[in-house]
Order: structure tokens, then sequence, then C-alpha cells
């Protein structure tokens, strides 16, 4: 035992002695050799390619795609190829933790790009952040994500989660007394963002009148949504609003006709803006609403480009999620253009940083602002399924805008 | 009140349905006082199974049973044969967990390879459509859930008590030594025991992908509601079982309807801890548990 | 022989100490930390499954139990982490009392349901329960040492980690010298003739069942003011109580150093199969296969196999259930 001891005692003196040879690979720490031609820039994305994000983590990766093949069509980052280096995080954060770790300390990646959903866009942050790397992400629009204290990560969307039903809230509480809806169900996915958009529309709903009758959480394993419909419909609610992701839009949808619930407006976040939608709920999804941050027919700067590329690419339509990591390669693109460096170095990352903060940014989702926390500056608009097409219906007035909100929805 | 009347009328049918997906395991108790912690991945491989056929040949997701149901015999038979029966008999219960736990990880990580992770699902016309009974809503996919879940126990059952291979099954379920004594093949039985276990399962998971979407991962989500419900019915007791699954499927569906979905599975576990803490045997099965 | 073995332990303990010296970058310190956790809590969990043979793939409870508890007092009552940590530990301890009051009066397949039954419900409660843990929005634990980059503090953690190990295997090694350990023991080989001969099984399963949870528990507060983030599903997730076992039952259970070794190749190669065949998922089922084939080809273990019959003794000595029980009686 006290070999033992001692043997530790020699070997706490020998590190310390070592330590003087410690790690060198503090970001940024590898400077290109001169005279020697700079490689690629080299981009670490983790994303959830398996497990319950599997789905939108697929979408982001296919935007990120898209935007690589048309910054090196175009020559380039500085000049330089951009090679994406993608790690499958499998939804788990500890994963994602773990990628990022080793895509920045040992891939000695040039840049990183956000992976998918709030809950792993804060442990992945956590990681970026501490090695003083930019951090623009696609996915993480819970409000809890900006009251981290982070100084490198900004959101690459137009609104943070709870301001996305802000133009319908808006549009409810300006109907006249008698059209105006009274009552409202909210059935809610236990998961930050998804709750966040709910909230925010139960929130801006209940300040302008309309009262709360149902007000539902469900763990992410649901997938009877039966019960929760029985609840709705005993209620009797005017507006039925899911703070959902795919698979329990779906769900609730089936359910809440199963139990013969006919609301006047039905509002669903996520699901109903991915092109699978429609078919899975059979017909249903007629007069449906959702936020969107993002239009085919926009005609913002690229963004036709970047739907017919992804079309080639990948033989589909283009869809929100594509948009957001398109949007995200977008706004480093032009950072880096701008400040002339994509180098890993601290002086480097954080001048990318405040260019970003204080600029405004053309992108395929509209022109980006960022408050001093990262949070987006802007709004999302609301789609609704008319005739079996998609389309913008709010804000009024706006260039955007392609049809007018129908209400009340007729029945499914 | 009604809303009462809808949670109860949805809670027997989803018990129904939880009565089919744990008799399996049961069995397997019974022949081998082994748990089965694959049992819900075997569920879902056939599910994944039966969406392969919707999507592929867009046949009705039934007409894989004749398929599934004999290769899961099969599959059951080899299992019990080729690896449960090779585990040393002196810690039999633990290691067969484990053993089972990997076949799942195995089954998992398979359907995530080939399916990949994202959720699936079959949707029927009638999906979406219901019977209404006195102002209650009878959704029709719960229905046929409901009714296919009755008639396999129901021939289930018939098999148990009428065929000489049932008896043998009992027999060997109740006195492992005695049916040894009087001539029956105990381990052949225990055999066509899991294998029956397994075909149970080919038919819950068909009836599972018409009624819920589902990805590889889905199977974790069922092991301890599965559990749950075999223990307060009495390990290896495949009618307590039954009786157990509708009685919980009622708790939850009217917790459900009442408070929300985590009390509604936690109500799984409280009813698991109480039946250990006052009657480790289980509360509709026989002695049989007792030292298990 | 002796000289021999604990120069060998000498050297083991100078290159795991030397370890985040030698390796070129933070990632492998990260990883190095990761695998001496692991480590740590398959011994930990081997108090109890190695010596009285009750498998529980329940530990990940007492993990994730620890780490909000941690979490929790550090955030929320704000308390130093030196004080919370040990507390936090100390309650889930008390709370393993409790449950192995009730999971141990049941033995066999009726135990793994209740400890697979443990990690649902201590799941259910911390994601439900909104209002205190944060629910599915996850717990952010400030770190600990904000004056240390990253980096440095994977090497805090790595040595911390390292010193939980050691405590932990140093419980083990009294354990396994004193008559509590002989009665654990005398549990594994026959319970009902113990309890026959007066040994108070029900008490000494309890208190392993605790002990073994105390250390889990530890390394579940450590890793909550190291990552900085929990999150309910992941944390009280059956994987990780399913790792624990799969690296003890490959080192072997019978052996001090068993689990350490199954960590040492496990972890490592959990790494290796996620950054290599990591788009697809079957990394799980390499996990799966591995865990069939260990269960059925070598559940004494790597050390039974290679070490046993060469070298003599194991560390729990095979002894014949008879001899061990009167040891424990008189």
């Amino acid at each position: 035992m006290a070999l033992v001891l001692k043997g530790l005692a020699i070997l706490t003196i020998c590190s310390l002695g070592l330590a003087a040879c410690a790690k060198t690979d503090e970001p940024g720490a590898t400077q290109q050799q001169a005279g020697q031609p700079p490689g690629p820039v080299r981009i670490g994305i983790s994303l959830p390619l398996t497990g319950d994000f599997a789905e939108p983590g697929k979408g982001i990766q296919e935007g990120y795609q898209v935007w690589a093949d048309r910054v090196n069509a175009k020559g380039g980052l500085l000049g330089r190829k951009v090679e994406l280096i993608f790690r499958d995080d499998a939804s788990d954060p500890n994963r994602v933790s773990s990628d990022y770790e080793s895509l920045i300390t040992q891939d000695k990646v040039n840049l990183v790009f956000g992976p998918f959903s709030s809950r792993l866009v804060i442990p992945a942050a956590k990681v970026a952040e501490s090695y003083g790397m930019l951090f623009v992400e696609p996915a993480g629009a819970a409000k809890e994500v900006f009251e981290q204290g982070f100084t490198r990560l900004f959101y690459a969307a137009p609104a943070i989660a709870s301001d996305h039903y802000n133009y319908l809230a808006d549009h409810i509480a300006r109907l006249p007394a008698g059209q105006r809806p009274k009552t409202a169900a909210y059935a809610s996915l236990d998961d930050p963002f998804a709750q966040g958009t709910a909230y925010g529309l139960r929130d801006r709903l209940a300040a302008a009148g309309v009262r709360t009758v149902v007000d539902e959480v469900y763990p992410p394993e649901t997938t009877d949504f039966a019960p929760i419909a029985a609840k709705i419909a005993a209620a009797k609610p005017d507006i039925v609003v899911g703070g959902t992701q795919f698979e329990d839009s779906v769900g609730l949808v089936r359910a809440l006709q199963e139990l013969k619930v006919q609301p006047k407006l039905a509002a669903f976040s996520t699901g109903p803006t991915l092109a699978e939608f429609p078919a899975a709920v059979k017909g249903a999804a007629e007069h449906i609403v959702s936020p969107v941050g993002w239009s085919a027919r926009s005609g913002f700067p690229g963004n036709d480009e970047m739907v017919r590329r992804y079309r080639e690419m990948f033989r589909g339509e283009a869809n929100e999620d594509a948009a957001n990591g398109y949007t995200v390669g977008q706004i480093v693109e032009a950072a880096v253009n701008a400040v002339k460096c994509a180098e890993p170095t601290k002086e480097c990352q954080d001048e990318l940083a405040r260019h970003i903060r204080q600029g405004t940014f053309d992108t395929v989702v509209g022109p980006l602002s960022f408050d001093d926390k990262g949070r987006p500056e802007q709004a999302h608009m609301i789609q609704q399924y008319v005739d079996g097409k998609v389309e913008i219906v709010l804000p009024e007035g706006s260039k955007a805008q392609t049809a007018k909100l129908v209400y009340p929805k007729k029945e499914w | 009140m009604s809303l009462l009347l809808q949670g109860l009328a949805l809670g027997v049918l989803t018990g129904g349905l939880y009565a089919l997906l744990a008799s399996g395991l049961s069995l397997y108790f019974g022949v081998m006082r082994v748990v089965m912690v694959a049992h819900p991945a075997f569920l879902f491989l056939a599910a994944y199974l039966a969406y392969t056929m919707h999507t592929a040949f867009a046949a009705d997701p039934f007409l894989t049973l004749p398929v599934t149901v004999p290769v899961f015999f099969a599959l059951g038979v080899a299992v019990q044969r080729l690896l449960l029966a090779r585990l040393a008999p002196d810690n039999l219960a633990m290691m067969s967990v484990l053993l089972t736990f990997g076949i799942a990880l195995t089954i998992e990580g398979l359907l995530g390879t080939v399916y990949t992770g994202s959720y699936k699902s079959i949707s029927m016309d009638y999906a979406t459509r219901s019977l209404t009974v006195g102002g209650v809503h009878l959704p029709y996919d719960k229905i046929i859930a409901f009714l296919v879940a009755a008639i396999t126990l129901a021939a289930l059952f018939a098999v148990l008590i009428r065929s000489r291979f049932g008896q043998a099954l009992r027999a060997t379920i109740q006195h492992r030594e005695a049916a040894r004594l009087v001539g029956i093949h105990t381990e052949r039985v225990a055999g066509y025991g899991f294998g029956v276990g397994l075909a149970t399962a080919a038919v819950g998971g068909t009836v599972l992908a018409l009624i819920t979407p589902f990805l590889p991962a889905s199977h974790w989500a069922w092991i301890g509601k599965l559990m749950a419900i075999i223990v307060v019915g009495g390990l290896g007791s495949v009618a307590g079982a039954a009786l157990a699954a509708v009685v919980l499927g009622v708790v939850e569906g009217l917790v459900l309807v009442t408070i929300d979905a985590t009390w509604a599975t936690m109500m799984f576990y409280v009813f698991l801890f109480l039946t250990l803490l006052v009657r480790p045997q289980g509360f509709f099965g026989g002695r049989l548990a007792h030292r298990f | 022989m002796r000289i021999a073995s604990r120069g060998l332990l000498v050297l083991a303990a100078v290159l795991a100490a030397g370890y985040p010296w030698m390796v070129p970058n933070y990632y492998l310190v990260y990883a190095g930390a990761l695998t001496v956790m692991y480590a740590a809590m398959a011994t930990s969990w081997n108090i109890l499954g190695g010596f009285t043979g009750y498998v529980s793939i329940g530990h990940s409870a007492f993990f994730g139990l620890g780490a909000y508890g941690t979490g929790l007092m550090v955030t929320r009552w704000d308390l130093p982490w030196t004080a919370a940590l040990p507390a936090s530990a100390l309650l889930v301890t008390a709370f393993a009392v409790l449950v192995g009051i009730a999971a141990v009066r049941v033995r066999g397949a009726s135990f793994v349901i209740v400890s697979i039954a443990l990690v649902s419900m201590t799941n259910l409660v911390v994601q439900g329960w909104r209002s205190l843990t944060g629910g599915s929005t996850g717990l952010q634990v400030p770190s600990p040492f904000p004056g240390l980059h990253r980096g440095q503090g994977h090497i805090v953690f790595f040595y911390l980690f390292l010193a939980l190990l050691a405590l932990a295997l140093l419980s083990w090694w009294f354990i396994g010298r004193s008559r509590f350990g002989a009665g654990l023991r005398a549990i594994r080989e026959d319970e009902d003739k113990a309890e026959s001969l007066g040994v108070p099984t029900a008490a000494l399963k309890v208190a392993a069942f605790a002990l073994s949870a105390l250390f889990v528990a530890l390394a579940g507060g450590l890793y909550a003011l190291w990552f900085g983030s929990l999150d309910p599903i992941f944390v009280f997730s059956i994987l990780t109580s399913s790792y624990m076992v799969l690296m003890s039952l490959l080192g072997g259970v019978r052996h001090l150093f068993g689990p350490l070794l199954g960590a040492l190749i496990i972890a490592p190669a959990g790494e290796y199969f996620l950054i290599a065949l990591g788009e697809t998922q079957i990394h799980l089922t390499a996990t799966g296969v591995l865990l069939v084939l260990v269960v059925l080809f070598m559940p004494e273990g790597i050390i039974a196999r290679l070490a046993g019959r060469r070298a003599g003794a194991p560390s729990i000595p095979e002894e014949s259930a008879g001899q061990r029980l009167q040891g424990v009686a008189r």
C-alpha cells in the first residue's frame, strides 16, 4: 500500500514536469505552415441521423450539403474548397458533446455548424463556446437556448419558438367580437421547442380573452393520442393547438377525427410543414395552419437556386429544415467573406461573431439580424392548406402572402 | 362523466391489446422461468415486417401473418433450444435477462440499419373513423386490435386446455420434474412453448403496427409496462396476465383522461411495487411465482 | 509473486495517472475520463452483482438521481459542489436502502423486473416534475471550475473519476476480505441455506445494494458537474446500466479488476464503433451480439478465462458453499 502511495507521489511530480509539454491542440494552435497552399475549409457538424430526431436531422444535413455544393460551385470560401464532416449523435446529448469535442480538438475543423433540436443545441453550444468557436445553429429555437450566456451562438431562422405564432395571435385578436373564438385547447409534446410554440400562442390568446380549456403535455414516447383527444372533445374548444413534431401531429389529427372533435381552427407546429403530412393524415390536412419560417416561393435572394439544386441532388422538394441548414451556411459564408478568415483561432472566431451580431444578412428565409443573445429579430409566417395546397396566409398584405386565411375551417 | 366513460372504453380496448402482448411473456416465464426482455423487440420486428408488406405490395398488414407466425414460431424454438437452453441452470433467471437484452439490442440495431431511425406507420382507411355508442366514441382501429387480440387469446387458451401439447405444456409449467416423470419431453415442450410465445408476438406486432407509429427504439417503452402486467397477474399465469392487462389498461385509460400521461404510465409501476409488497406471487396467478 | 503483482499494480497506476499527459489531444482526455467513469460505476455495480449474484439493470437510476441531486443542490440552493456531491450521494444511498428493502424481498426474475421498473419510474418523476427539474428542457449545471478552460476541466475530472475508481476498488477489496463479504457470497451460493444458518441475508443484501448505489451516485454527481447539462431521458438510460453489467461480466464478476478490465475494453470500443459506424444503428447490434456472446460463452469473464486456471486463486476463492456458510455462521 505504502508502495502504491509512493508511486503515486512520484507520479504526480513527474506529471507536473510533463505539464511543460501540454496539449498543443488549443483550437487554432495548428497554424498553416507558411508557403503551403491552404487546404479545404473543413466544417464539423453533428446531427441526429438516427433516433428521435432523425427525420429533421436528415433535412438539415441536406440543406448543409446543398449549401456546400453551391459554395464550391462558386469557387469555395476565400478560394478554398468547403468540406463538411458529419457525425451522428443518435439524438443523444452525451454523443453531441462528444462529437463536437472530437471535431474541434481532434479533427481541428475550421468552423462548426449547429445540430438539430433545442435539446441537443445547448450541450453542443457549451462545447463550442468553451473552445471559442462560432456557433450558428439551424434548430435551437426554445427560449432557454438564449438564456445560457452564450456569446457566439446565433439562431439562423426568423424567430424563436415562442414568437412563431405571433401573426396568427394578432389576427385572431383583431377579429370582430362576434367571430372571435372563445375557447382554446392546447396539447404539447414535452419538448422545449414544441412547448415554446404552443405556449407562445397560448399566452397571447389568453391575453386577448380566449379562455384556455385544456392544457396538456404528453411525453415523447406517447403514441396513443385518443385519451388526449377525449379530453379535448369533452371541452368542445373553438381552437385546437398542437405543440408538435411530426408523428405526434399525425397521431393527434387522427385521434381528434376519431373522437369527432370539430374546432373552427386547428394549428400544429412542424408536422404540417413537412411534405409527408397530407398523405399521412389522409385528406384531413385541409385548413390546418402552422407557423413556417420559409416558403419555397418567397423569392428571397438565393431561394430559387436552393430549391432547384435541392431537387437535383435529392429528387424531392426542399422543406423548412433544409432551408434552415442552408441559411446557416449563408450567414457564415457572408461573415467569412467579410472578415476574410476561416481559421479556428480565437481572434478569427471572435471577429466572425462580432460581424454577425451587428450585420443584417440576406438569406433564403429573408433578411436576418440578431440581438445580443443571438436571438433572431424577425417573424414566422403562417401557412395553411387551402384546396390541398400549402399557401402563405399571414401576414396580411405582405409580399409572401399567397391566399387569405380560411376561418372557420371545414370539418375533417 | 362522459369523459370517464370514454376513458373506460378506451382503457378496455387498449387493455385487450395489452393482454395479447403480455401473453407471450407469461408463457416464457411459465415454461422456463425466464424473463424475455426481447419480447417487445420482436413485436416491433413483426410490426416492421407488416410495414414492408404494406408498402411494398400494398397488401393488408394482416396478410403477413401466414408468413410471420410460422417464422416467429421457428425463431422462438430456436432461441430457446440454441441460446437459452445452453445457459447454466444455477443463475438462469439473471443470465437469461442479459441474454435476451442482448437479443433486443441486436434487433433494434438491425431495424435501425435497415429501416432508418425515423417513425414509420401504416394508415388504413378505417384509421380515422369511430363507432359511437351512447356518446362514447370507439375508434375502429382499436376495436379491430381488441378483436384480433381476443381471437388470438381464445385460440391460445383452446390450445393450452384442449390439445395434448397444451396439457404437456401446462404440466411443464406447473411441475417440471413431475412432468418429466410421467414421460413428457419437457425440453422439447419448453422449446415449443417459446415458439408459441413468439408466435403471439407476430400477431401482436402486426396489430400494434396498425394503431401506432413506431421506430426501432419503441420497444423500450413496452418492456416496463408488459413486465408490470405479468408480475401483477402472477408470473407464469397466462390467464392472470390477461386479467391484469385489462385492469391496468382501464386504470391507465382513466388516469389518462383525468390526470396526465406521466401518472398513467406511473400507475403500472405503482401496481408492480404494490403487488411485490402485498402479494409477491401476483393477484390473479397461482403459487407458482412464489420464489421467483 | 507478490512483488511482481505489486509492481504491476504500481505500473498500472502510474500509467493511469499519466494518461492525460501522454495523449495528443483533449478529446482523448475526455474519452479517458468517460472510460474511468464507467470503470468506477462497473466496479461499484459489482459490489452487488459480484458478491451476491443479484443482477441489477437499474443502477442508472442511482446515477441519474446522483446527477440531478448534485445539479439541483448547486443550482437551486447554491450549495458549493464539494457539499452538494456528498450530500446528494448520501440521499441517494438512503433512497437505495428504502428501495432495497422492497427489492430484495424478491429474487431472480422479479428482482430484475424491479430494477428495470426503477429506471423507468425515476425517469418519469424527473421528467414530469418540471417545476423542480426543468423536465425535458434539462438542467444546466454551472462548471465548478470556471477559471479552467474546457480541456483543463477534462483533466481535473479525469483525476476525480480516477479517485472514485480507487475508492470503489478499495471498498470491493476490503469487503472481499470481511465477514460482510463472506455473508454476501453465502447468499450467492445458496440463499435459503444461508438464511437457515442464521445469516441476516436481508440486511446484508440491502447493505450491499446501498453501498453499490453510493458510488454510482457519486459518479452521477461528478458527471453532472463535469458535463454541465442533464437531460432526463439520457441520464436515466437503461443502456447505461446495461453497460455496467456488460463490463463487469466481460471482465469477470468475481475479480477485483474484472469490471475495470471490462470498462477498458467496452468504453473505447463503444466510442470507436460510434465514430466508425456512427451513420447507422449497427453499433447497437455490435453491443447486443457482444452481450449474447459473453453470456453464452464467457459468463465468468476474461480474467477467469486467462488467470483462473493458471495462477490459482481468484479474488473470490472457490470454496464450497458449506465451508463458506460455516465461516459466516460461526
